[in-house]
């Protein structure tokens, strides 16, 4: 109940911020302050959006930016939580994967895009390797944690009813880290859009990056905020949908901890 | 021969910061005999739950042996199932589903297992909780699932390390009573962990006190109490006389830890 209507008020003070924002936004570039060059102004960037949809523009470039996205997002989340899994369970898959972990801690991931370039040339398969790059980390560590920090207390329980390893396995470590592995999905999507309009910036010939930095380099501002508002959006959506999942696998451990 | 017979035992933990293995438990000798209720006592730290775990054969045993209707224990065993502290249930899991969860560990045919599961539930009062989750249970009705849990699989023994010890003393209390009903009903061998005197008084045919430095039997002592009991006892003559005699254990023990304590200081 209070929960609820707490939920409620952060809904309202978060809509008023984001409301004011737009408000003053519009309202420094309308009084003159700030010369609409640099940030167009909302009401010319909706009117924009409305000119770009109707020619279908919009269209073409989220779905571009989408399918490297999922592609992306699934092979991370395939590579990231089998690995994940294997190195959780197994010590010497851990240590025999650490060093990649620990180089793409330190590492930058984009300076390897000239790599990747040669490797698999100018266009989408690049785009969606350095996306899963960007999204394997935090899937791969947590699902590694998840398994490997598994309740004590509860494997000694299921062994003292003849668990074998297999079992606590499926029956404990797996289910016992479906929070905390959707976690790492959340976060690992947020990587992956990221990655993947990163990558478009560099070189693509379609996608929300790719127009964000064609339309920049025409000093077209108003239609690069466009493709930016859009890239924020998506982002928004994609990460409070995980979050939903998120908070539906999560009930038993927040009100356990309570 | 008894049900239960514990010879000679020694426990020997690792101790990865000095690398010597510390004795946990050593020489003791113990038989509990089939329906038996046999309670442990002692200070804590004295090896209780390290003598129920090695039955429970969740600890490998250094020395001497343990054996259930005489075969040798070495890893748990569908003769032995342990009621735990209440952490130990799958909070994921439905109050149905933590207590099919041993069926399932033990292979039973999938038909028999939420029949068999229901009627445990129900015998523990929580027939109309059986979807909840753990974490929507007070304590003491996750101690009834973890009491469920065991019995639903059929053991022989019941091993109990402090099952009650997070509870508050009423449902403590209740829950001792209500679980002697059940102990009398359903027949098995009980091995109960405490450190609360008049609970291991209260439930036993026979307390256990143990004492430290390394974990040992300092005494078995019989309890005369007719069955079944009920909560008046406590204030008998004769209780109260079993009460004494184990303080003065406990007391003793206390007074060895502080001269260990100041001698280290
Ligand atoms: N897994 C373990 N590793 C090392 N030492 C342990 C372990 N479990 C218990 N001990 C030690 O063995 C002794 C007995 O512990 P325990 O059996 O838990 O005592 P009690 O249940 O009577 O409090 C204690 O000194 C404890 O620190
Ligand atoms: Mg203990």
């Amino acid at each position: 109940m209070i929960a609820a209507l707490a939920k409620r008020q952060a809904l309202i003070l978060g809509t008023l911020s984001m409301v004011g924002i737009l408000g003053l936004w519009q309202a420094v570039v309308d009084l003159g302050f700030i010369d609409p060059f640099f940030v167009s102004r909302p009401s010319a960037v909706w009117n924009e959006f409305l000119a770009q949809w109707r020619r279908g523009n919009i269209l073409i470039h989220v779905s571009e930016t989408l399918r490297s996205f999922a592609l992306a997002l699934g092979l991370a989340t395939t590579v990231g939580i089998g690995l994940g899994l294997l190195a959780g369970w197994f010590r010497d898959v851990e240590s025999a994967l650490d060093p990649f972990v620990w180089f793409k801690y330190s590492a930058p991931t984009i300076a390897f895009y000239p790599l990747f370039i040669a490797w698999l040339g100018y266009g989408t398969p690049t785009i969606v390797a350095i996306a899963f790059l960007f999204a394997l980390t935090p899937i791969y560590a947590n699902t590694l944690s998840g398994i490997k920090n598994v309740d004590r207390d509860l494997v000694r329980a299921a062994r003292s009813f003849g668990a074998r390893p297999y079992d606590i396995f499926f029956m404990v470590a797996l289910p016992g880290s479906v929070p905390i592995i959707v976690a790492g999905l959340r976060l690992g999507v947020g990587r992956a859009l990221t990655g993947v309009v990163v990558a478009e910036l560099f070189g693509a010939n379609a996608g929300l990056g790719y127009s964000i930095g064609y339309f920049a380099q025409l000093l077209q501002t108003t239609r690069m905020m466009v493709y930016i508002v859009i890239v924020i959006i998506l982002g928004v959506i994609l990460t409070q949908l995980l979050s939903f999942i998120e908070a539906r696998t999560d009930a038993w451990r927040v009100s356990a901890a309570k | 021969m008894a049900q239960i017979e514990v010879r000679d035992l020694q426990i020997t933990y690792d101790t990865p910061k000095t690398g010597e293995r510390f004795t946990a438990v050593e020489g003791v000798t113990l038989s509990v005999e089939a329906g038996e209720f046999v309670t442990i006592v002692g200070a804590s730290g004295c090896g209780k739950s390290t003598l129920l775990l090695a039955v429970a054969g969740l600890v490998p045993v250094s020395g001497g042996t343990i054996a259930i209707d005489g075969r040798t224990v070495t890893a748990p065993g569908p003769d032995r199932a342990v009621v735990f502290q209440e952490a130990s249930l799958l909070p994921w899991r439905s109050v149905l589903g933590n207590v099919k969860f041993g069926l399932e560990m033990q292979r039973w045919t999938r038909d028999d297992r939420t029949e068999r599961a229901m009627r445990f539930i129900r015998m523990v009062g929580l027939a109309n909780f059986a979807d909840y989750h753990p974490h929507q249970l007070s304590g003491g009705m996750r101690q009834r699932v973890n009491i469920a849990r065991a019995l639903a699989v059929d053991p022989k023994v019941l091993l109990m390390d402090e099952p009650f010890g997070a509870l508050d003393a009423q449902t403590r209390e209740v829950m001792g009573d209500e679980l002697l009903t059940i102990w009398e009903r359903e027949k098995k061998t009980a091995l109960f962990v405490t450190h609360d005197i008049d609970e291991a008084i209260f439930l036993a045919d026979r307390v256990v006190v143990m004492g430290r430095n390394p974990g040992h039997i300092k005494e078995i002592m019989r309890v005369d109490i007719p069955r079944p009991r009920h909560e008046d006892v406590l204030d008998s003559d004769l209780f109260n006389g079993y009460r004494k005699r184990l303080r003065a254990h406990l007391a003793e023990d206390m007074a060895s830890m502080h001269l260990v304590e100041g001698a280290q200081a």
